[in-house]
This record gives structure tokens, C-alpha cells and sequence, in this order.
């Protein structure tokens, strides 16, 4: 029972009831904003403080490891710029700012844990008390279009945590215990004692797992809520949701596959080649689809559905590379949407659309905020030097090593056509005639999330070293 | 032992089928035998033989749903008191303490509630 | 007959089907949200069978269904508070009608 350990989490709970109760006592709703954002150094040098370290608690529950220490940094930094990004837009729910607030420091506390935890029961509640907090701040605006994004997000996410603990149920009853680690050794015992054969609940339960983790990174054929929530919950929170949302989800998902379903030989149940085949349909459906969209949130949402399929590809890969590059790739494309979505919460705080005909002629009236979307924009296609490349070479090199050559070849020619949408708006940006001359001012903590996420795209792209030892570091954990 | 809980899966196979059956099977039935001779009386709501009056989708007052929200949410809070109840003695100051913090927690919501007035009626 | 592991099994496969079923088949959200509750009471049904047959002197199953009950009730809370906002907005719980934004 080392509450040391479980010291970022608490301190960053303790700040969500801090803000709460601060938001309680005062009017000034500038200060609750302030307190969170600089609260969150408290579980952010806590986090670094632990780095190294390999040890776990809460009767195995609770694991600190250099894997879980670099989700909860992503987390933290995903959470740092959200905030950033609210101070201007949380003014359309003015009242609330400070529930507003504590529900993002909640929401970044459940995807913690998510990280760090190697036992069903608390990924099952840490993954709830991620999905709940994202349920509200969904349909935080409170309007027609936020409310139904919001609905429609907890209706399909609790159908899927209903799939997702049927899978737990079947997998708990056929090994007895709920710890990834006995569970892989109860089905290795199992294997070896009928002879390889695996219990059919194993393999049903693996499925249930696979698409109910599925829905949270909105893998294909579980995709649907996706961009209905994206483009109707508050632009912020969109950020928060391709960023930080989606890297929970595959944080989870390999530490489940990899510690309960990985370590047998042979594997009970080949779900490398089920992802492999969810990762070609995702990448393949989001980048069609982002095609013909209008609206550059709803846009950017297959976008984030096509990354799934990218990100899917390490995953697939099953080895040590493939972690690796899937921990970097989440790093990358955290900090590429995030400024991404800074950008638009910026243009469409003047502009008041979210349309990509009105983004026309934005270079001649905001240079800075075209230049940032438009380096954001790159690294999402994947061209240098951002960390958009690196990351996609890393993980199809990672799948080319096991032999996955016709992923790479669909990962490649899926790249290709999303170039087709990204440069749209980059073209519509520099080339399109501007409907006034009139310039765009943009909010001061605004600049300093788009400066913070423009200076990482570029920075992790250009030296990628340091940061593909960080997420390698993260990955032997699973594989050594 | 083990291998005698496999049918489970192909239980859960079949329970799956079954429902897309049934949906096909009722909406066919339904299709093909229903009759269409709809009148007014027929349509109306059945209330105890009273004439209903107006829609049944009127607007309660969010009171009523506030105060239910509120109760369910602190009742099923106490459910994970009795587990920690049971087990007291066993647990000793460690889970005492945890369970303070708990409640601790459960208080801020309440004073929460309390001071956004959701527990007056007015 | 003996009632057994299978019979319970078969009760939470079954139930967990209705409620798959209510979610594909039902109109209104509420409903829907009933439906996922029944989903939620079948996998209670599933834990605490396993958790009795499987490891009767662990407790894991049984403590799992008790966290399943809290987080569906505040599940259902915030999802009662979103459909209420929706109705003020929309003037219906009806799902087919949730069709503000379309692909």
C-alpha cells in the first residue's frame, strides 16, 4: 500500500476538489482556470519524480513504470493544453467554468490510472471515470448540437463498456483471476494442459475486449460516434478527445493484450492479424470518408479515425519496435492535434465557422495561425520535418520487420489520399481570396498553447532521437 | 475443469442469434397480420377508462429529477459501504482512514449540491 | 436437477441479449438507457456466478459487480442529465431524431 506511488493521481484528484471548491467560494472564474493549469505540475513533477522506478501496489493493482510514466506525461501535457485553450472559449459557459474545469483534471485522473493499472476491475473503473467525465464535457455547451453529441456519445460508450466487461466476465471466469499477469499464466497452464487447445471463452472474451477498447479509440467498425461527437462537442474537448482520449485507449489496449494475451507461445488467440485487419478497414474508411467533409472538425474526426488505423499498424506489429513507435506516434499526434484544434478554436472564436470554405485567404489575415494549422495539417499527412514523419516510418518499419508487408503498402497508399484533404484547407488558406483584410487577434494564453504545441510538432520531428528512446524506454516493459 | 465452461461461448453465440431472429420474425409477423383500421378511440391512451388529458410528454418539474438524481447517486454510494462494513474488523484503521477519505469526497459533492441550491425546493 | 454454473451463465448470456436487443431495437433514449442497464445487470448475474463457482474463497467477482452498480448508476445520472438537456433543446427523446449532424 505505497501511497507514493499512486502520488500523481491523487495530487491531480486532489486538485480537481480543489478547483471545485475554490470555483464554491469565488466569482473570479480566471483564477479557478489558473489554478488549474498551474496545479498540474504538482502531479506532473510527482510523475518525473517516479521515473525509473519499477514497482507496483495496491496488491498488483497499481503499476509505476517507465510505460505508465510516459502516458500519464502525455496525459498531464494533453490536460495543460486544454486548459490553455479553454480560458478564452469556457466564456460560452460562463457560469460553469469551474466544473468545467475539474472535469478535465477528473477525465485526465481516469486516463492516468488507465496507464498505469494491470488488473480488470480498475481498468474497468479508470476507463469509466475517463468515459463519464468526456460524456459530460461533451455535451458541456448545453445546445442542441453539443446535448446530441453528448447523448449519442454515452449511449454507444456504454453499450461498448457493456461489450467490453462481458469480455472481462468470460475472461475472468475461464482463468479465475482478474490480474493480467495470473491470467496469462492460468491460460498458459490451460494450453499446456489440453495440448494447446484454448477455452472458447478465452477467445470470445479476447473479441469482446478487442471491441470494446475498440470503440474507445474509435477503430472501425466501432467509429460511428465519432465524428457526430467530435464536431459537436466543444472544440477544447475535441482536442482532448483525439489527444489524450485516444492514447488512453491504446495505453490499455497493449498493456491488456500484451501482458495477458502476448506472453503465451503460441499466442491463444492470433489477435496481431485481428488488429492488422481493424487497422487496413480504419485507415482505409476514416481517410475515404474525411474526403468530402465540409466542416473542418468533422474533417479532422475521420482524420483521427484514419490515425487510429496508423496507430493500429505498431500495434499489429507485435514487437518491442512496434510499442515503441506506437508510444512515440501517440506523442506526436497528441501534440499535432492539439495545436491543430488551438488553431481552430482560434479562427473560429472571430470567424464563428467551423466551415473549410471560410478558412479561405486566412494567410493574409492571420499569418502565425495559418502557418501553425498549416504545419499541424502536414504533420497529420506525414511529410518532413515534422513528427508526423518520423512517426509513420517508425511504425511501418516496425510491421515491415514481422513480415506485414501489405499493411504497409495500405498504410502507404492511405497516406497518399489524405493528402488530398489535408492540402485542401492549406490551399484554401494560402491561395483562396480573404472575405475582409480585417486581421485576426488571438488570446495570449491561445499563443501560448499554439507556440507550446507548433514548437513540439517540429522539435520531436526534427530531433526525434530523445524522444523515440523515451517511448522505447516505455515499450520494454511490455516486450523486452 | 476448465474446459467444461467453453459452451459458454457458444451459448453466447446462439443468445446473440436470438434476438436478430426475433427481430425478424416479429416484424415480419407483424408486418403480415397486423390490421390497419385505426380510429380515434382506439389511439387514445388507456388510463384507467378516464379520457387522458393532454400528452403524456409534459414538463415535470426538474425538482422531482434533480432530487431523484441526487438520491440515487448517494444511495449507491452506500452500497460500497457494506463490503467495508463486513470486513471491518480484518481491515483495522488503514481502510477506516480510506473510508474517511471516501466519505470526505462524498461530502464535497454534497456541499456542491447544497450550494448550487439543487436541495431546495422552490 | 441441480441448478448449476451453466444455468447462470445461460441467465446472463439471455438477458445481456434482451438488453443488445432493447439498445438496437428501442426509439426512445431513455428506453435505450434501460436497455444498457439490463446489459450491466446481466454482467452482475455472469460475475457473481463466476465469482461463486470459479474462486469461491476470492471475492473478485462479487466486488467487481458491486463497481459495476455504482458506475452504471452514475452512468445513468449523467446520461438522464444529458437527455434532459437534449429534450429542452429538441422537444424529443425520440433517437431517430438525433440527426442534427450526418455524414
Amino acid at each position: 500500500m505505497n501511497l507514493y506511488l499512486l502520488g500523481p493521481e491523487l495530487s491531480l484528484i486532489g486538485l480537481a476538489f480543489l478547483v471545485i471548491l475554490v470555483d464554491l467560494a469565488t466569482h473570479n472564474k480566471n483564477v479557478v482556470a489558473a489554478l488549474a493549469g498551474i496545479g498540474l505540475v504538482v502531479p506532473a513533477a510527482w510523475a518525473v519524480s517516479l521515473w525509473g522506478q519499477t514497482a507496483s501496489s495496491f496488491y498488483g493493482a497499481l503499476v509505476v513504470d517507465s510505460y505508465s510514466i510516459f502516458f500519464k506525461l502525455l496525459f498531464i501535457a494533453a490536460a495543460a493544453l486544454v486548459i490553455l485553450m479553454s480560458v478564452q472559449y469556457s466564456k460560452r459557459f460562463a457560469p460553469y467554468q469551474g466544473e468545467y474545469y475539474a472535469v478535465i483534471l477528473l477525465a485526465t485522473a481516469g486516463m492516468m490510472f488507465m496507464a498505469s493499472t494491470q488488473e480488470l476491475i480498475s481498468i474497468y473503473i479508470s476507463l469509466e471515470l475517463a468515459s463519464i467525465s468526456l460524456y459530460v464535457l461533451a455535451s458541456f455547451l448545453k445546445d442542441a448540437k453539443s446535448s446530441e453529441a453528448g447523448i449519442k456519445y454515452l449511449l454507444l460508450g456504454a453499450v461498448s463498456s457493456a461489450v467490453l466487461l462481458y469480455g472481462m466476465a468470460l475472461l475472468y471466469g475461464a482463468t479465475g483471476s482478474t490480474k493480467l499477469n495470473e491470467i496469462a499464466q492460468a491460460i498458459q497452464e490451460s494450453m499446456q494442459r489440453d495440448q494447446g487447445a484454448v477455452l472458447p471463452a478465452i477467445v470470445l472474451g479476447a473479441i469482446f475486449m478487442a471491441g470494446g477498447f475498440g470503440f474507445k479509440i474509435a477503430a472501425v467498425p466501432f467509429q460511428m460516434w465519432a465524428p457526430d461527437v467530435y464536431e459537436g462537442a466543444p472544440t477544447p474537448i475535441t482536442g482532448f478527445l483525439t489527444g489524450a482520449s485516444k492514447a488512453a485507449g491504446f495505453a490499455v489496449i497493449l498493456r491488456v493484450f500484451f501482458v495477458a494475451l502476448g506472453n503465451q507461445a503460441p499466442l491463444p488467440v492470433d489477435w496481431p492479424a485481428l488488429f492488422a485487419v481493424l487497422s487496413a478497414l480504419t485507415m482505409t474508411v476514416g481517410n475515404l470518408s474525411a474526403i468530402p467533409q465540409a466542416n473542418i472538425k468533422r474533417m479532422l474526426a475521420y482524420s483521427s479515425i484514419a490515425h487510429a488505423g496508423f496507430i493500429l499498424v505498431g500495434v499489429a506489429a507485435f514487437s518491442s519496435q512496434g510499442v515503441g513507435g506506437v508510444a512515440y506516434y501517440l506523442l506526436g499526434y497528441m501534440f499535432t492535434s492539439m495545436g491543430a484544434f488551438a488553431a481552430i478554436v482560434a479562427i473560429s472564436e472571430r470567424l464563428g465557422s467551423d466551415q473549410i470554405a471560410d478558412y479561405s485567404g486566412l494567410a493574409r489575415r492571420a499569418p502565425l495561425l495559418a502557418l501553425i494549422l498549416a504545419i499541424c495539417l502536414i504533420s497529420l499527412i506525414g511529410l518532413p520535418p515534422t513528427v508526423g514523419f518520423v512517426a509513420k516510418i517508425y511504425v511501418f518499419w516496425a510491421a515491415l520487420q514481422q513480415g506485414l508487408l501489405w499493411l504497409v503498402l495500405f498504410g502507404v497508399l492511405n497516406s497518399v489520399i489524405s493528402a488530398y484533404y489535408y492540402l485542401r484547407v492549406v490551399k484554401a488558406m494560402y491561395l483562396g481570396a480573404p472575405a475582409s483584410e480585417e486581421p485576426l487577434p488571438v488570446s495570449r494564453t491561445l499563443v501560448v498553447a499554439l507556440a507550446v504545441a507548433v514548437i513540439a510538432v517540429l522539435a520531436i520531428g526534427i530531433f526525434p532521437q530523445p524522444w523515440l528512446d523515451f517511448g522505447t524506454g516505455a515499450a520494454i516493459v511490455l516486450i523486452p | 475443469m476448465l474446459s467444461s465452461f467453453g459452451y459458454v461461448g457458444i451459448l453466447a453465440i446462439v443468445a446473440l442469434l436470438f434476438p436478430i431472429g426475433a427481430i425478424i420474425t416479429f416484424l415480419l409477423a407483424n408486418y403480415l397480420l397486423k390490421l390497419r383500421r385505426p380510429n380515434p378511440a382506439k389511439l387514445t391512451t388507456y388510463e384507467c377508462g378516464m379520457d387522458p388529458i393532454g400528452d403524456s410528454w409534459i414538463r415535470f418539474n426538474t425538482r422531482y429529477y434533480l432530487f431523484a438524481l441526487l438520491f440515487v447517486v448517494f444511495d449507491v454510494e452506500a452500497v460500497l459501504l457494506y463490503p467495508w462494513a463486513v470486513a471491518y474488523r480484518r481491515l483495522g484503521l488503514y481502510a477506516f482512514v480510506e473510508m474517511a477519505i471516501f466519505i470526505g469526497i462524498l461530502l464535497i459533492g454534497y456541499l456542491y449540491a447544497w450550494n448550487k441550491k439543487a436541495l431546495e425546493w422552490k | 436437477m441441480t441448478i448449476g454454473l451453466g444455468h447462470f451463465l445461460t441467465l446472463g448470456a439471455v438477458l445481456f441479449c434482451i438488453g443488445l436487443y432493447g439498445v438496437l431495437a428501442k426509439r426512445n433514449a431513455i428506453v435505450i438507457l434501460m436497455a444498457i442497464e439490463l446489459m450491466f445487470n446481466a454482467i452482475n448475474v455472469t460475475m457473481v456466478a463466476f465469482s461463486r463457482y470459479i474462486t469461491p474463497n476470492m471475492l473478485t467477482g462479487q466486488v467487481f459487480a458491486i463497481f459495476i452498480i455504482t458506475v452504471a448508476a452514475a452512468e445513468a445520472a449523467v446520461g438522464l442529465g444529458i437527455i434532459l438537456c437534449l429534450y429542452r433543446n429538441r422537444e424529443t427523446v425520440d433517437a431517430e431524431q438525433f440527426n442534427l449532424m450526418k455524414w
